[in-house]
């Protein structure tokens, strides 16, 4: 087996993972998609080459919303697919995957080996995605470090829009009638669990449920989604990089 | 009228005594009046921007969260200038009713027909003899109109045979094939002769490579292009569920009464569950594409439908009229990844 690349060229962020003969990750990359997703993934496949010692032409898979923009890759896969094969390699007892990335949020539940058996994922709207709690960090004037220890708060008020905009709103109203902002955001991320949740209600859900993408980094998201559930939520190791790790397995079985 | 879509309404030219419809309705009656029935959804989606008629719908003040549909098919009267409709009232959506007192306060001559949700024969013998009433026919005329129909809806159903059974004919073709008998093109001479040279021409070719068969249930989806996509991907819809429905080729050579009470689509979910399942069983499909129009209520279908299709389901919605989107396509390539990864593994 020698070295793979894969690369998942996120709506938010890009990614790059490359995997040694013994599958084990001997580099990363991750930086802001930007704009420009093909330059974006020649960034990512030298950048991870050279933090890898290889040369030369790494076999590499491609997904994520630009995976058609990158020319070096053999083949693409979806990032459905790629969650359930680098969840599967990092936790082999994985029964149900949440992914939630910077445009939206996937459930998936689990077959032998890693096989998709049943996915859902949410509609056009950012109120179930990474984006949305950007911008109610920026409306917080928080990092979304911070956002991701927030105290447990028993009665946050509700968000009950379904849309990332007028959640927006009713944030602003919230804080204008004096709730306090930590309560506030609670709410927010409560909200947005609920959404998930409700997607997650689509296909039959099974334990394990691993949490990954870029929101997984946020533990007031897993426990909130946990509370909302009522099922442990455990975050996937390497939670940002799961897709590239299984478009990087794909690169090895192709 | 080259694209997927301009296929479903391909007509040659409106006639001037045009009787528009909303949704399928028993067309016998208007063609034994001497009139000419035009889908105007057909009319709508294979009008050169149907896009641009949603626009105006809305501009007219349709409200935005409304089906793109209805906004469709209030455009596309106008552009075309057909000034009297049926609509139907009961077994459609409410959306339709007042999409009706629109077009009534707009001077447009309306007739309304409603299947009973009782199912029962003696109130659809009614309510087909009040519209034939209001058509000046008789009911007699358009039970002999229905055998006329009937030869050239057995055409259709030839096509889906020979989808079935595996011949070489594409998602698309099969779906315009369907589509074309919810009015006949309005001309159903002309009708016949596309059904017989497609289906002459489908005889013609080998037989089709192995593709994952799947179904598609649901309103005929907006998507300028998803049929394609699906066949670029590997996938073939085997089964048009409601097109299917909306040609009537379950009910070939049975009375109106009969044929119009087994046309399941109007009817309670558990009449259109039914008939999905057995067709989808018979195709010996491997997944079902379940399509819901943005707004639309037959969302809430969609957990019944996964709680007894047996095999896995794939929910896509879309609002506009567009190329199907990134997003969507996604979730099309993850559903046929499915089976790829089950063949390899």
């Amino acid at each position: 087996m020698q070295y793979r690349l894969g690369l998942d060229l996120g709506s938010t962020t890009a990614k790059a993972v490359v995997l040694g003969p013994d599958n084990r990750i001997v580099a990363s990359v991750v930086r802001e998609s930007g704009y420009d997703l093909k330059t974006a993934a020649e960034y990512l496949w030298q950048e991870a080459a050279r933090l890898a010692g290889v040369n030369g032409d790494l076999p590499c898979v491609a997904t994520g919303y630009g995976r058609a923009l990158a020319s070096m890759a053999k083949r693409t896969a979806t990032e459905i697919t790629c969650h359930a094969r680098g969840i599967c390699f990092l936790h082999p007892d994985a029964a149900a995957i949440v992914d939630m990335g910077g445009q939206d949020a996937k459930v998936i539940r689990l077959g032998a080996a890693g096989r998709v058996e049943e996915f859902a994922m949410n509609d056009r709207c950012a109120a179930g995605a990474g984006v949305f709690l950007d911008l109610v960090a920026r409306r917080f004037q928080r990092s979304l470090a911070e956002l991701s220890h927030l105290p447990q708060v028993e009665k946050a008020p509700e968000i009950s829009s379904t849309c990332a905009v007028f959640a927006e709103t009713e944030i602003v109203g919230l804080l204008a009638s004096g709730q306090p902002a930590e309560a506030v955001l609670v709410g927010t991320h409560r909200a947005l669990a609920r959404r998930v949740a409700a997607l997650c209600r689509q296909i039959r859900l099974a334990s394990p449920l691993y949490f990954s993408g870029g929101v997984a980094l946020n533990e007031t998201m897993r426990r909130e989604l946990s509370a909302v559930l009522g099922m442990p939520v455990l975050r996937a190791e390497h939670a940002q990089l799961t897709a590239a790790i299984g478009a990087a397995l794909l690169a090895g079985e192709t | 009228m080259n694209t997927p879509q301009a296929a479903v309404g391909d007509y040659q030219s409106l006639p001037v005594d045009a009787v528009g419809i909303t949704t399928t309705v028993p067309v016998e009656v208007i063609f034994a009046a001497g009139r000419y029935p035009v889908d105007l959804n057909n009319l709508f989606i294979s009008a050169p921007d149907p896009a641009a008629l949603t626009a105006e719908g809305e501009a007219s003040g349709f409200p935005q969260n409304c089906c793109a549909w209805v906004k469709g098919i209030y455009a596309a009267r106008a552009l075309y200038g057909i000034s009297e409709v049926v609509g139907v009232t009961e077994g459609d959506c409410s959306d339709t009713g007042a999409l009706l007192d629109v077009w009534r306060s707009e001077g447009v001559k309306v007739h309304e027909f409603g299947f009973p949700r009782s199912r029962e024969p003696e109130e659809l013998r009614q309510r087909l003899r009040r519209l034939a009433g209001e058509f000046g026919v008789d009911l007699s005329a358009a039970e002999e109109m229905k055998q006329r129909l009937d030869e050239i809806r057995a055409l259709a159903q030839q096509a889906d045979m020979l989808m079935a059974g595996g011949a070489e004919i594409s998602s698309q073709e099969l779906f315009a094939a369907l589509m074309w008998c919810t009015d006949f093109l309005a001309a159903p001479e002309r009708c016949r002769r596309k059904l017989s040279a497609l289906l002459a021409d489908i005889k013609r070719r080998p037989p089709a490579a192995p593709r994952l068969r799947l179904a598609c249930a649901g309103v005929p989806p907006v998507f300028s292009d998803l049929w394609e996509t699906v066949e670029a991907l590997g996938g073939r819809i085997v089964l048009h569920e409601i097109p299917r429905q909306f040609a009537l080729v379950d009910g070939i050579g049975q009375n109106l009464v009969s044929a119009y009470l087994g046309y399941a689509y109007p009817y309670t979910w558990e009449a259109r569950l039914s008939n999905l399942l057995a067709a989808a069983q018979a195709r010996q499909v491997a997944g079902i594409i379940h399509y819901a129009q943005t707004f639309c209520y037959r969302h809430i279908h969609d957990r019944l439908l996964r709680a007894r299709a047996g095999v896995p389901v794939l929910t896509l919605e879309a609002d506009l009229p567009v190329k199907v989107d990134a997003r969507t396509r996604t979730r099309l390539e993850a559903f046929l990844e499915q089976w790829h990864d089950r063949r390899q593994s």
